[in-house]
């Protein structure tokens, strides 16, 4: 840490001081010192970026770039601001992505978003936003949506053209000799969700892989600059349904943080429940899923058999199933009035995942025709996750030792025995094991959580009728806090900005794992076969919802 | 000649088929009406990956303005007669993406929906529910909403 301080007090600074145990945060005072701050960080080994995350100032004519730099061995991170000027035409600073690859779609999307030009960046392009906003940067304060949204059909005839338009590139392009063509990989196939990848094949063979996202575009974090502190919980779980409670919790953290309120013990173990009850669901249908592109359907359909006891769990605390709304600032929505009977459930859930366990390690994860095709299949090694950062399961099955809630505990972590799960190979099948082993140990850390809950009732520290929700303020304080959780399927960051007594955010950045999962994906593919997309694609637990928020 | 076409609804209505085709969260409740749990093919309903050998289409919660082209293309390519099922908040009004700058809110005005199942999402009964509704509407042999109207006859994709 004290190198990390050393390296930025070397240059201009306007403050470095310590945020949380792991992060450092500081102010530079010229952008052009942006790229020398990078040069300078990853030599020190934060070797990461996070996100960028652009705030729209506009009453003070500025717009702030947050850079979220990670180290991610070392548990150092680093949150550098700088300001740039508002103006569409100074609004430009120098790309770090030749520095650090991570940053590049992350680039990208601030440039679409809010129109910051990162001078050097190998392609600089729109990307995520749909036609119809090219060149209005839909997130800048100023930009009139409602006005733009009264010319809905020619919006979409404008987004219909840009197909027509490809179409007639590749002809050109392409042309009809040869073995050359390129293949649309989507937008619907039913092995994933709404995402185009566009193959660029020779025969058989992949030569390179342009994925095209923005199908699940719903500009989450515009929506929520429009709702309520409470109401935003409605954006940010809907970032995607199959781990639902994580968002939330990351999301009430930071909200937390701003209000400077402490949740009671009882919504911390609760919290330990229903985050892991949500990493499971969506675990479950990972793993089905990863058979399932192979063409083994059995497996999945014994996975949803699973999820759907935990499912049970989650609609009788909170009365749905997938879109539970479970958890608000200020610790869980509902009081158990019936701890019992819910745990209850919690267990049977576990006992059906417990007696299929032999049965799915011996026929699915010694299937020796998953062993041929995934063995040494697609190898990620430990430069390639610090270099384009992979996260959560994806890092640990190449050795990785990152989760956060070890790293950064939150909720009730800090208090339960967990260790990092990994793997050694970093290939597709260790990715599929990588799954099945944090499966158990989420089912560890629940039956912990319970135990602690039940002790702290018993001893008269707990009463899950009343403690499950403290008061918070209607209006905030102003600041800005970054919180982060293990999500199912990496790292969730969510960077959040309050004005003085405001009801509503005013900036709500999500950075979800999926984003940097799907740009590996052309080095993942590049030289391999048509067959190995569907494999490949289904061991990297890619979710359209985050990819595109 | 009348009683042959009936008997073809009948036996439509016995085994609709649908198009695989997801463009939001709702698809997830429509995976659990798949599984073991709900088991939609007792029904006689299954999933088919190619529009052409489809009667059913789902629109599932959310159409953005990206996959719109698609979904039109995609329903364009389909047989007919040809049901559309609208299931979601999202596919009727919007529903949380109501506000939302890319999300489309007039998505039954656009393609008309024969079903629209409620909720956020639906429970999978009431999916099931609403293809059991479809089901009778194949039956009678009833023209679909969608063949008499909508926006998407004027529109190119």
């Amino acid at each position: 840490m004290e190198n990390i301080k050393n390296i930025l007090n070397k240059f201009d600074m306007e403050y470095v001081e310590d945020y949380k145990p792991t992060w450092v945060k500081a102010k530079l005072k010229n952008k052009e010192d942006i790229l020398n701050v990078v040069k300078a960080l990853k030599k020190e080994g934060v070797k990461t970026c996070s996100t960028i995350s652009p705030t729209d100032f506009i009453d003070e004519n500025k717009i702030e770039v947050n850079y979220f730099l990670e180290d991610l061995f070392n548990k150092r991170n680093v949150w550098l601001k700088v300001d740039i000027p508002r103006e569409l035409e100074n609004c430009e600073i120098d790309s770090i992505t030749p520095l650090m690859p991570s940053a590049d779609w992350h680039e990208l999307e601030a440039y679409s978003t809010f129109g910051v030009k990162f001078k050097g960046h190998p392609n600089l392009r729109y990307f995520l936003i749909s036609r119809d906003y090219y060149g209005k940067f839909p997130f800048r304060k100023d930009f009139d949506w409602k006005e733009h949204e009264k010319n809905l059909m020619q919006n979409i005839a404008e987004i219909t053209e840009e197909y027509f338009d490809e179409y007639e590139e590749y002809e050109e392009n392409v042309g009809h000799d040869g073995s050359r063509t390129v293949l649309n990989w989507g937008p619907t196939h039913p092995a994933s969700g709404p995402i185009r990848l566009k193959v660029y094949t020779n025969g058989e063979n992949v030569e390179k892989i342009d994925p095209d996202i923005g199908y699940v575009w719903r500009a989450l974090e515009h929506l929520a600059e429009r709702k309520d502190f409470i109401g935003t919980i409605v954006a940010v779980e809907r970032i995607c349904f199959m781990d639902n409670p994580n968002p939330m919790i990351c999301y009430s953290q930071a909200v937390e943080e701003i209000a400077g309120k402490e949740i009671t013990e009882f919504a911390k173990y609760m919290r330990v429940i229903l985050g892991e009850t949500g990493r499971i669901a969506s675990h479950l249908i990972s793993l089905g899923g990863f058979f399932g592109t192979m063409g083994l359907q059995t497996f999945s359909m014994w996975c949803l058999d699973i999820r759907e006891y935990f499912l049970d769990v989650l609609e009788d605390y909170s009365g749905a199933r997938i879109a539970t709304a479970c958890i608000e600032p200020g610790g869980v929505r509902y009081p158990l009035n019936d701890y019992k009977a819910w745990f209850e459930s919690i267990n049977k859930a576990i006992k059906k995942f417990e007696d299929t366990k032999d049965d799915i390690t011996d026929i699915f994860m010694k299937n020796p025709l998953m062993n041929t095709r995934a063995k040494g299949n697609g190898v990620f090694t430990l430069d390639d996750v610090a270099k384009y950062y992979l996260a959560g399961p994806i890092a640990r099955a190449s050795g990785a030792k990152i989760d956060v809630r070890i790293d950064e505990p939150y909720a009730a972590y800090d208090k339960l025995e967990m260790d990092y799960v990994t793997c050694e190979n970093g290939d597709a099948r260790d990715r599929l094991y990588i799954i099945f082993k944090e499966l158990q140990q989420a089912m560890d850390l629940i039956k912990q959580a319970m135990a602690k809950i039940e002790e702290g009732i018993s001893e008269g520290e707990m009463d899950p009728k009343k403690d499950h929700l403290i008061k918070m303020p209607k209006r905030m304080p102003a600041g800005e806090a970054v919180a982060r959780v293990e999500w199912a399927r990496g790292e969730m960051l969510m960077h959040l900005v309050t004005q003085e007594k405001a009801t509503s955010p005013y900036r709500l950045k999500l950075k979800a794992p999926s984003v940097n999962h799907t740009m590996v994906l052309d080095k993942l593919l590049k030289g391999k076969t048509l067959s190995d997309i569907p494999l490949l694609y289904g061991s990297m637990h890619i979710c359209q919802g985050d990819l595109d928020r | 000649m009348l009683k042959v076409l009936d008997f073809f609804n009948y036996a439509r209505s016995k085994s609709p088929w649908i198009v695989h085709f997801c463009s939001g969260c709702c698809s997830l409740e429509m995976l659990a009406a798949m599984g073991p749990r709900y088991d939609w093919e007792r029904y006689g309903y299954i999933m088919t990956p190619t529009p052409r050998q489809a009667d059913i289409m789902f629109i599932t919660g959310l159409v953005s303005k990206k996959i719109l082209p698609a979904l039109l293309r995609t329903y364009e390519q389909m047989p007919e007669p040809r049901y559309v099922m609208a299931i979601g908040a999202c596919a009727y009004d919007g529903g949380p993406y109501n506000d939302s700058a890319s999300v489309i809110k007039n998505m039954t005005e656009i393609l008309p929906a024969d079903v629209f199942v409620a909720g956020c999402p639906p429970r999978p009964e009431a999916i099931i529910a609403g293809l059991e509704e479809l089901k009778e509407k194949i039956k009678r042999g009833e023209p679909s909403a969608s063949s008499q109207g909508g926006l998407w006859k004027q529109m190119k994709f």
